[in-house]
């Protein structure tokens, strides 16, 4: 038994994750303008499609704050995966990890990166999922973050937040699909970190899209739909 | 560890000056702290009089406008495209901004932190001359320094060219006579030279029975030791003559026959079958073989078309010229100087022609082998501008002969214009498409017909008459008598100043073509045909300011200074206060002639229609900045001719 698992009997939280929560706690308030939040842009490439079995091969991210790409805060990280995930290599082109980073060092680095922002991703419910599954061990049951998918947020966007899901053909809203529909030039495909940046563009544009349509705050950002 | 994301932001910037200058090191420390922002069509990124940003940006995709407000309206100065740089003022002044950035088309800015690019504007002196010439868009220094951006042209010029203009270009171009002229040492001095005028030679080589060279008569021998020692011409040409003669055999190598030519002073070098004077000559070489044998330089060339009359030869040489051309230009040698023997050149060619046409005909027609006439050269080469052998415009005047003379003056005039047109074309001149040539009848005539002509066209500005007049006051003689062409100058002057109205539409007209402000998509750019997509530099940038210097010249009553930028230069003397202003027009003239026979040396066309794709981004910017006194020249115009009071 290794020692995160003792702590995962336990049930015990790590430091880092304890304030990680706290800082959570702080809420963001409504009214706050889009271009005061601070979006933290992820992506992950794993082992496979199966948060069960699967793990992170690579996490890449960048952060947008004032509606501005802050390209020295992009990050590309390998963390350490007990299967070495043949079948994705095939797809993602990733072979042997550029840098290897042990799973003690990239939870707690990750926990400290995201800190309150706003998490953005494509389909972000599913990274989520794996990563939740790396900090599991660390005592973290779920990201308190606010979180937008930018498939859902192009969606709401081009269909308006009533649109019936059901007559939405799901390709259209690939990454690839928006990136060529919003004019993006689609480099560094399946790279976590150059996925990330492609959908951090397509957030930029979003964003903007969305100001014309009224969507100005926090509020109406994250509204439910 | 640079991530994508960086290597990224890294690929884009590295393929624009002046990042392109930046070592992988700087290049990544730079693309780290890049900000990205889109901004949306309508917004504004800075504005005029604001203080400056942290930052200084890079448009990665979109268009924005930089703009100028004045009092009432706002002027658009400059047009930003993927790859500008701009709002740099924050990076070298910290002043506050002199234009406005409107986003025209939603636009992803790469924002570069001042801070972070100090530091390199300090240690690498490409990146600091890039931005001290002017080259970052909207930086508007008004009147950017032109010298700069020549000198710096210079320095970012690609490395890879040819260092051609070798002492010996192609050895195997030398030229060995083979037919040699020989007489036996017994002939008088007399048939010798007789001979040697026949065969228009300069020397002739002495021999025996056997045809074994015994000695060697130069026309230097003639004169020194025939006239001067005042010896009979009946005297035998061997009592003259240098004997024992230095020989060579023909298939030694060029730099044997060269070396033993210098060693020994010789002007001429007899070549036997086996080396020695035991054998029978077969070649001689001369200093003027050897001379056009080595390289391009104008002397040689201009030396070489001198002495001939075989217009294949002709051509040959000026393609050689081309070579030359190409290497001045690529080697920023001064343009006054290229154009200069460029049009040196080409004045040889077709004096040399006028002789090829004089020797065909002047035998059928005695009658007017006294009547002078000149003909003149117009257009570029009028103006001694004339790089690239493109359209030839000329024509021809000739005295006015007697009543009964007129018609076979017509006649003879129009053999001669067309028999020198035909030996340019054969030079590889082009054919002018309007026909503006000495072989239309239209163009050969007797100077009271051209007077009348040039009176007619500054009595009556019609917009035809304007188009001549653009291309006809720009003439120049060439050969003959140039007492014709400056008596037609005169005329002009005097025609102009009783009718200075005429300088008014002649302004009208040289505002035609609107200062272009910007590569921008299609907003320069031929919008339809076969030049769809391209820039056309001669009639929107150096056709401008053609126009402009010939009418600011005519309303100074300068006749006689035809070349675009002398005539900048003389402008600039006679109207101090706009100096400035004059002599950087000159260097643009300079810089778009050196830019567009750069362009048709390298496509072998005119040069006249550039794709901006196909320039790099520092050409782009040096071609920009040469718009720029364009439309303060227009503007000058515009008030002194009171145009805005003055329409058709």
């Amino acid at each position: 038994m290794s020692w995160w698992e003792f702590w995962k009997a336990r049930g015990e939280k790590a430091d880092f994750v304890a304030s990680f929560l706290e800082l959570a706690k702080t809420s963001i308030p409504g009214i706050r303008a889009i271009d005061q939040l601070n979006f933290t842009v992820l992506d992950t490439e794993t082992t496979g499609l199966n948060p069960a079995e699967d793990f992170i091969l690579s996490f890449g991210a960048v952060k947008i704050s004032q509606m501005t790409i802050q390209v020295s805060t992009a990050v590309e990280w390998y963390p350490v995966s007990p299967k070495n995930g043949k079948a994705t290599a095939a797809i993602h082109g990733l072979l042997e990890s550029k840098t290897p980073v042990q799973i003690a060092d990239f939870v707690p680095n990750l926990l400290s990166y995201l800190g309150s922002s706003i998490l953005v991703g494509h389909h972000l419910g599913f990274d989520l999922e794996m990563l939740l599954k790396t900090c599991k061990p660390f005592g973290l049951e779920d990201f308190p973050n606010p979180c937008i998918d930018t498939m859902n947020l192009a969606i709401r966007l081009e269909h308006g937040p009533n649109a019936d899901r059901h007559q939405i053909k799901s390709e259209e809203y690939g990454l690839d699909s928006l990136c060529d529909r919003y004019g993006i030039t689609k480099d560094d495909r399946h790279t976590a970190a150059g996925d990330a940046f492609l959908t951090a563009q397509l957030l930029l544009k979003l964003l903007v899209v969305a100001k014309k349509k009224g969507i100005k705050d926090f509020a109406s950002l994250s509204k439910p739909w | 560890m640079a991530n994508v994301i960086v290597n990224r932001v890294a690929e884009f910037l590295k393929r624009f000056p002046p990042f392109s200058f930046l070592s992988k090191e700087d290049l990544e420390k730079v693309s780290t702290a890049v900000e990205i922002r889109y901004l949306e069509k309508g917004e504004v990124l800075f504005r005029q009089g604001q203080d400056a940003q942290p930052h200084f940006f890079v448009l990665k995709e979109g268009s924005i406008q930089l703009t100028e407000s004045q009092q009432e309206s706002e002027q658009i100065r400059e047009y930003c495209d993927e790859g500008d740089v701009f709002g740099v003022l924050a990076l070298l002044g910290k002043r506050p901004y002199l234009l406005n950035a409107k986003v025209v088309e939603n636009s992803l800015i790469y924002a570069i932190p001042v801070s972070v690019f100090e530091q390199m504007l300090e240690q690498n002196s490409r990146v600091a001359l890039y931005f001290a010439a002017g080259f970052a868009s909207g930086q508007m220094v008004i009147r950017q320094d032109l010298s700069q951006g020549q000198k710096a042209r210079g320095l970012f010029r690609s490395e890879s060219r040819d260092l051609s203009l070798l002492i010996f270009s192609d050895q195997s171009e030398i030229k060995i006579s083979e037919k040699v002229l020989t007489c036996s040492g017994s002939q008088s001095i007399r048939t010798a030279a007789q001979k040697m005028t026949e065969a228009q030679v300069s020397s002739i080589v002495i021999v025996d029975e056997e045809n074994r060279p015994i000695g060697i008569v130069t026309d230097k021998d003639l004169r020194s030791r025939v006239i001067v020692r005042s010896i009979s011409t009946e005297v035998s040409v061997k009592e003259i003559m240098t004997p024992r003669v230095i020989t060579r055999k023909k298939t030694a190598g060029f730099s044997d026959l060269y070396l033993t030519m210098i060693k020994n002073r010789l002007h001429h070098l007899i070549l036997t079958e086996d080396g020695t004077d035991q054998t029978p000559v077969s070649g001689i070489i001369s200093d003027h073989d050897i001379l056009l044998s080595m390289g391009n330089s104008p002397a040689v060339l201009i030396h070489g078309l001198m002495n001939t009359l075989d217009v294949k030869e002709m051509k040959s040489i000026r393609d050689r010229a081309e070579q030359m051309l190409r290497y001045y230009l690529e080697n920023e040698v001064a343009m006054d100087f290229v154009a200069s023997v460029m049009t040196e050149i080409n004045d040889v060619i077709i004096r040399q022609a006028s002789r090829i046409a004089e020797a065909s005909y002047s035998k059928d027609y005695p009658e007017l082998a006294e009547v002078r006439y000149c003909f003149l050269s117009m257009g570029s080469e009028g103006r001694e501008e004339q790089l690239l052998r493109t359209d030839q415009d000329n024509a021809l005047v000739y005295e006015d002969v007697p009543e009964e003379l007129i018609e076979k003056a017509a006649e003879y005039f129009l053999k001669i214009g067309t028999a020198i047109v035909e030996v340019l074309l054969s030079c590889g001149f082009a054919s002018c498409p309007g026909k503006i040539m000495a072989s239309n009848p239209e163009w050969v005539q007797p100077l009271s017909k051209w007077k009348t002509c040039f009176s007619h066209w500054i009595l009556t500005p019609t917009q035809e008459a304007l188009l001549k007049a653009s291309i006809f006051f720009d003439f120049r003689p060439v050969t003959g008598s140039s007492g014709l062409a400056e008596e037609l100058s005169m005329h002009i002057y005097e025609e102009i100043k009783s009718k200075e109205v005429f300088l008014n539409f002649l302004a009208l007209n040289a505002l035609m073509n609107p200062a272009p402000l910007g590569f921008f998509r299609d907003f320069v750019v031929e919008k339809s045909g076969e030049h769809r997509d391209q820039f056309d530099i001669k009639a929107r940038a150096m056709m401008p300011l053609t126009d402009l210097a010939r009418l600011l010249v005519l309303s100074h009553g300068v006749v006689g200074v035809n070349n675009t930028f002398k005539r900048f230069e003389r402008l600039a003397e006679l109207e101090p206060t706009n100096e400035a202003l004059f002599i950087q027009a000159g260097k643009a003239y300079e810089i778009l002639m050196r830019m567009r026979a750069l362009e048709g040396l390298q496509h072998d066309n005119s040069g006249r229609y550039i794709s901006p794709e196909s320039l790099g981004k520092l050409q782009r910017q040096l071609l920009k900045n040469a718009f720029s006194p364009i439309s303060e020249l227009q503007e000058i115009v515009r008030i002194r001719f009171q145009l805005d009071y003055f329409r058709k």
